[in-house]
């Protein structure tokens, strides 16, 4: 699989944000988003999700064994990504375990409160955090874990990380490295940052 | 490839419909806003006008008029929060990239409904013994009452989609919703003062067929508009 952009921009009204850019991400691959405040990192990777909609050019996920011209526009396989944001909340008057589980049976997934706990666990939380407490009675750091445990209960193709390692301790940053490594296998990682612990996990950089 | 099917719809709809009665229960906005209006509005109106003010020629059109202004004021109160919250709260974009939006529309609507259903089972026994409102037609009124909330619900549900993005979101969902909900509030309350004076069926069945003529299109527009609504 791989992620095209063609002639990709975003802007809103007369305000260019980013754009026209084009760059392809072949399976496998880890690329970097980097620019300063403002620079439209996060406004790429939502175009980049489907989550906007492009001002200009496309973007498109291509299967295994799919021509060139066809693909997928992200908005039209939303099952196949994975999404971590500063902006993104969960549920927080739910468990962090009742959030995966809900999570799992909009996505067509068994609901498996044992999955849910195994993916907690593996992003470091304990099981009093993520059973007993609200999601809103965690700290910003835990509650960062939980949002990389949500983007990828489904095994996402494409993973979009906008800065991953923000509240995180030392122990948190090496999960967003665990599962950017895991990415690799399943495919595409795309990390939108400032922070050099982030971006020292792509492969190649892009600038805006 | 990784490009697996998109969950199935009604799975994923009581999916949503779980998590947010879960998420009501633990916080009871809505049923609180819902049943403190439903209930304040009661006892000002059985204070105010009573059985007892008004000639008995008047009480089948003052008290079917009077019952859904309670029910439709009740339904403008708590029946927005279904969308609004997931916007306010920024979980908007994780239900985006997780559901297919026919299913939050249908978990949304089933939420909805419920809630309607128990403020309507609330008010209405309250109501008919407060002010002695005697129904005659029982069948046509539970009718009456079925599709209305249906209609009611239904509608609150989509304008509520519509809001949810809007700065001015109440003010908005009022505008909105009051034209779209005028149609269905003149039918029901027109047939509720049927049930109120006739015995058959028959004499009100009119205005149940407007309101599920009315359900069936309100419906079919929001599952049909819903994806535009919501993704973009």
């Amino acid at each position: 699989m791989r992620l095209v952009a063609e002639g990709l921009s975003r802007s809103f009204g007369r305000r260019k944000i980013f754009g026209p850019l084009s760059f392809e991400v072949p399976a496998g691959a880890v690329l970097g988003v980097a620019g300063s405040n403002g620079s439209g990192k996060t406004t790429l990777l939502k175009t980049l999700s489907g989550l906007i909609r492009p001002s200009g050019g496309c973007a498109k996920i291509f299967f295994d064994g799919e021509e060139v011209g066809a693909g997928h526009e992200p908005r039209d396989v939303p099952w196949c990504i994975g999404w971590v944001a500063p902006d993104l909340a969960l549920y927080g008057e739910l468990t962090a375990e009742e959030n995966l589980v809900f999570f799992q049976s909009v996505h067509g997934l068994p609901a498996s409160p044992g999955r849910a706990r195994a993916l907690l666990e593996g992003v470091g939380l304990s099981e009093h955090s993520h059973s007993k407490k609200s999601l809103s009675s965690l700290s910003t750091g835990q509650r960062q874990r939980v949002k990389l445990a949500y983007a990828t209960l489904h095994d996402p193709a494409v993973l979009f990380l906008d800065e991953p390692s923000s509240n995180l301790d030392a122990d948190g940053v090496e999960v967003v490295a665990r599962v950017v490594a895991a990415q690799r296998g399943r495919g595409i990682a795309i990390i939108a940052s400032n922070d050099p612990r982030d971006l020292g996990l792509a492969d190649e950089t892009l600038s805006l | 490839m990784n490009a697996r099917p998109p969950a199935p719809l009604l799975g994923a709809a009581l999916a949503v419909f779980r998590k947010d009665l879960l998420a009501e229960w633990r916080t009871r906005i809505a049923v609180n806003a819902l049943f403190l209006f439903a209930f304040a509005v009661l006892v000002l109106v059985g204070y105010a006008v009573g059985p007892t003010r008004l000639a008995p020629e008047d009480r089948p059109t003052v008290n079917a008029v009077l019952l859904w202004i309670v029910i439709f004021f009740s339904a403008m109160t708590g029946l927005s929060r279904v969308f609004v919250k997931e916007e306010e709260a920024g979980t908007a974009s994780a239900l985006r990239l997780a559901a297919p939006p026919p299913a939050i529309l249908l978990g949304k609507y089933l939420v909805n409904i419920l809630l309607l259903s128990a403020v309507t089972a609330f008010i209405v026994p309250l109501f008919l013994v407060l002010m002695s409102f005697e129904i005659k037609c029982p069948s046509l009124f539970i009718a009456l009452l079925v599709l209305g909330c249906l209609g009611l619900a239904g509608a609150s549900t989509f304008t509520a989609a519509l809001v949810s993005k809007a700065s001015a979101k109440g003010a908005l969902f009022a505008v909105l919703s009051i034209p779209l909900l005028l149609p269905p509030l003149i039918a029901a309350v027109s047939g509720t003062q049927v049930a109120a004076r006739e015995e058959d069926f028959k004499a009100g069945a009119d205005f149940v067929r407007v309101l599920i003529a009315y359900d069936g299109v309100v419906t079919t527009a929001a599952f049909a508009l819903f994806d535009a609504v919501w993704r973009e």
